[in-house]
């Protein structure tokens, strides 16, 4: 009975955040759109870079012509994916909103009403990307379409021929939206210390922009930067899922990638959990 | 009615000095969170930083972006210096305010604005300074003053600095600066229509991103309306490439080409601080103001 | 000419109706339902010059609407208005001179920095004499007891200490008109009765004209000799704080103190029994009718005391509210189907 009771108290938290999320649908369609600008720049800039080679190269043709393992195609590709990918694993608003509701002392009512604040905030985050991606798969499965040629010539241990690889794939994008959930839930929190988490979440974006593979292939870099990214957590944000997906980590180094994945969750679960736990603590202490 | 209790003087509004006030009034409240100040000055400069690694990292694979366009790595780096220059400043002066305005529509705080005697625009979009952004200036100055050398000084056709180089190049900046401040007013003034714009900041980073490379990279069936999109509809191409054109690329073959770009960038600039008045006096009717 | 006049002001909203249920809001992504919400319906006013008018009415009657249209926050849908011969919603620099908004439950003064530096800015903005500005402020802020906290940050203020620098920031540029909207909200007695003492006090000195509204009676017994009641955007009534009751209430209340305890079984035969504690009770009585039933129960029983009153002010005020809500309800009720015809 209880636990029908908590399903149906998290369906009803569920809807309320998928009709919220509704209610704001000029920011809505607008954002839809504006995801997919980025990487245009992105692939204009790789061409361009391409097309230098080729010239200084005297190549006949860009397809011909091959950067640290990837060639032209294989760079649109790596962006779609990651475009994919991020949009599992990147969490608007959910650090500074987090770090805004302890400031303004919203955070009391978790205090008052029965419901997890992390828990609550889970499912409100499951109902925005719900909401989000039920509209915006028409426009990415048409991207996808579109740029379908990018993804041929593949090797076969990538996802378009092996049915393992796809399902590594999925799985590393499912982990990488709960990892990316509790990381960022994990900043906010530092908000019962720090009253401005602002600078901090700004460190987190510039990290993550540059270390998750969202702006170029981790795999390009050279040493020792190369073994440091890897040593982080967040290449399972944009990086690894893409990489997965085109066949550039297979065997015993896809597993391992992930079991290490999973490693980071259960660390930043954990850390979310008692730094709430401490938070609420200290917050209380204050008298609010 | 009682004409004595008012001050004497009710000409225009002194705007220099009410400006001066915001400035010392935000840095007043930055030192009063150091630490943040602290961090957020040093994480604004390793963002730059970064994006330098980055282009280093792609100048390891190629010696120029695009072929045949004149984008070595020196030349580049001035782009990106100029980038850099711009962006300091608008994350320093407008940034703050784009993104207190929709707040200030949430929260119904923008009635307080209206009541002042001072332009509702001028004191909604400047009276915030984000100081820790400004530290990006000084490193732009800095990587513009090392490849601007690096350039002069290089064996391999030289780059020779003209006084109209000299002259434009800042008169550019400012330019590229008034249309990305326009284009911030008339984003941020669309919250008014379309209530909470948590993608403001999103949008705002996805349209300039397209500024923030040389324009010759926009080719192809794909690249030629954008480059015309970003040219003429939203201009927000010709923020750096001009500038960084007429320092870094005086004597293209196609001069004359570049001589136009810059009085349509002059005119352009006028064009969106107009569109952006307008827009935002627009926006204004539509202020229902948050009940209480 | 009034200093405030008002002609058939009205604002209307479009409010969307959002839609229960989860398919609903849905649907409602590409069609929304509006509804027009009239908030203000044809409002006629007039204020002369030293007025201290008080605005009464339920939560969202639209007090707080007229007030920002005639801060020209918000503009009409229709109708005139003249504040000191400006049409507010012009925003003219010449007329924002001249008054100011006081708003309770929202702050302009910077929030992480004292007092004084927001102060210094509307020095700034409204060009006050620099020497002007030090006299008034001091003057303000020792009215109000603020003066030794004029250094510290906005946010480690309480609440009244707040509203104090609020009004004070308000009142800087010695305005004509000020607008006062629940100026005492969430204040505890003490600083609302600081607050009241010094509105009544800096009004009496300066002779400026003051529309207030506020939910807290003694705030208008204390100051306003205007009310002005406003519901469902109408105004209802508008005269003295006394007249209410003459106006909306056509009732007195009568205590009387017996002799004998058991008089007060069958006294309902005089009126409504609001009270029975042998041996007084009070009973409520046509207006017209006091004297009559008076008279009646004088005859029949031997009184010790009496006593004839006006119903408290807080009742028939919200018997006022009420009985507009039932008016316009019985208005708006679809009408009623009729089996026979169909």
């Amino acid at each position: 009975m209880t636990a029908l009771i908590r399903v149906k108290t998290w369906w009803t938290i569920l809807r309320i955040c998928l009709e919220e999320r509704l209610v704001y649908r000029g920011d809505f369609a607008l954002g839809t759109l504006m995801r997919f600008l980025p990487i245009v720049t992105q692939i204009f800039l790789w061409f361009a870079i391409f097309e230098a080679v080729k010239d200084a190269r005297n190549a006949d043709d860009i397809s011909s012509i091959s950067l640290s393992g990837y060639r032209y195609t294989e760079f649109v590709a790596y962006y779609l994916l990651t475009m994919l990918s991020r949009a599992f694993s990147s969490m608007p608003g959910l650090a500074s909103g987090i770090a805004r509701q302890i400031r303004d002392g919203e955070v009391k009512k978790y205090l008052i009403q029965p419901v997890d604040m992390l828990g609550f905030m889970l499912l409100g985050r499951i109902a925005h990307k719900v909401a989000y991606y039920s509209v915006a798969m028409g426009p990415f499965a048409l991207v996808f379409f579109l740029c379908r040629n990018m993804f041929s010539g593949l090797p076969a241990e990538a996802a378009t021929h092996s049915l393992t690889t796809l399902l590594a794939f999925l799985t590393s994008l499912v982990l990488g939206f709960v990892l990316g959930y509790f990381l960022e839930a994990t900043i906010g929190l530092i908000g019962f210390w720090w009253l401005e988490v602002t600078s901090i979440l700004f460190i987190y974006m510039l990290f993550s922009f540059f270390l998750s593979g969202h702006m170029f292939p981790l795999d390009m870099l050279p040493q020792p930067w190369s073994t440091l990214v890897d040593l982080l957590p967040l290449k399972y944000l944009a990086y690894f899922p893409s990489a997965v997906f085109l066949g550039k980590v297979s065997g015993a180094e896809l597993v391992w990638g992930l079991t290490v994945e999973v490693l980071w969750i259960v660390f930043f679960v954990a850390l979310s959990r008692w730094l709430y736990y401490r938070g609420i603590k200290r917050y209380s202490g204050f008298g609010g | 009615m009682s004409p004595t209790s008012h001050p004497a003087n009710p000409e225009r509004p002194q705007y220099l000095r009410v400006f001066l006030t915001f400035a010392r009034n935000s840095l007043v409240r930055d030192m009063t969170f150091r630490v943040n100040f602290l961090i957020e000055s040093v994480a604004a400069l390793s963002w730059m930083i970064a994006n330098l690694g980055f282009y280093l990292l792609i100048f390891t694979f190629t010696d120029s972006i695009g072929e045949r366009t004149g984008w070595g790595q020196y030349e580049f780096f001035v782009f990106l210096a100029t980038t850099m220059l711009v962006n300091s400043v608008v994350q320093a002066f407008f940034m703050p305010n784009a993104q207190e305005f929709s707040e200030l529509i949430r929260t119904g705080g923008l009635d307080f604005a209206l009541l002042k005697p001072i332009d509702t625009q001028f004191l909604i979009s400047l009276q915030r300074v984000n100081w820790s952004s400004l530290i990006n200036f000084v490193a732009g100055a800095i990587l513009l003053a090392f490849s601007v050398y690096q350039l002069v000084t290089r064996a391999d056709n030289p780059l020779h600095l003209t006084p109209a180089a000299i002259i434009l190049y800042p008169l550019f900046v400012a330019c590229g600066i008034a249309i990305l401040y326009s284009l911030m007013v008339s984003l941020a003034a669309t919250s008014i229509w379309l209530g909470r714009n948590q993608s403001l900041y999103d949008f705002w980073f996805y349209i300039t991103n397209f500024s923030r490379y040389p324009m010759e990279i926009y080719n192809g069936t794909f690249g030629l309306p954008l480059r015309w999109f970003f040219t003429f509809i939203v201009p927000v191409l010709i923020v750096v490439n001009v500038p960084a054109r007429v320092l870094a690329q005086p004597l293209r073959p196609d001069t004359s080409l570049g001589i136009a770009m810059g009085l349509f960038g002059i005119g352009a600039t006028m064009f969106c601080l107009a569109a952006s008045r307008f827009v935002f006096r627009r926006s204004l009717l539509s202020y229902r103001s948050a009940s209480s | 000419m009034s200093i405030i006049e008002i002609e058939n002001l009205t604002k209307t909203y479009r409010v969307y109706q959002k839609q229960e249920g989860l398919v609903a809001s849905l649907r409602g992504l590409f069609r929304r339902q509006h509804r027009e919400v009239e908030a203000v319906r044809g409002i006629n006013l007039a204020v002369e010059e030293g007025e201290f008018v008080a605005f009464l009415g339920p939560n969202g009657a639209g007090k707080t609407t007229t007030l920002k249209l005639l801060s020209g926050v918000i503009n009409p849908v229709s109708g005139t208005a003249r504040v000191m011969g400006h049409i507010p919603w012009k925003r003219e620099n010449a007329y924002r001179r001249r008054f100011a908004l006081v708003m309770g439950q929202k702050n302009q003064l910077w929030w992480d920095l004292p007092a004084q530096e927001s102060f210094r800015l509307h020095q700034q903005i409204y060009r006050i004499d620099p020497a002007q500005f030090e006299r008034t402020r001091d003057e303000l802020t020792d009215l109000l007891k603020v003066r030794d906290l004029l250094r510290q940050p906005v946010r480690e203020l309480s609440l009244g200490e707040r509203m104090k620098m609020e009004l004070t920031a308000a009142l800087l540029h010695s305005p004509d008109v000020l607008f006062l909207d629940e100026p005492t909200i969430g204040l505890d007695v003490v600083a609302q009765h600081n607050i009241q003492k010094f509105l009544k006090h800096y009004q009496a000195e300066r002779n400026i004209t003051i529309l207030l509204t506020s939910h807290y009676m003694k705030d208008v017994a204390a100051l306003c000799k205007r009310v002005v009641i406003i519901t469902q955007g109408r105004i209802e009534y508008d005269g003295s704080l006394s007249g209410i009751i003459d106006s909306f209430s056509g009732h007195k209340i009568i205590t009387l103190q017996f002799a004998q305890d058991d008089a007060i079984d069958n006294m309902d035969r005089f009126g409504d029994v609001l009270e029975r504690e042998p041996p007084r009770a009070k009973i409520r009585v046509p207006r017209a009718a006091v004297a009559k039933t008076l008279a009646a129960i004088l005859a029949e029983h031997m009184i010790e005391d009496v006593a004839v009153e006006d119903p408290p002010l807080e009742e028939v005020i919200a018997d006022l509210y009420a009985s507009v809500d039932d008016a316009q309800a019985a208005r708006e009720r679809p009408p009623a189907e009729d089996p026979v015809s169909q």
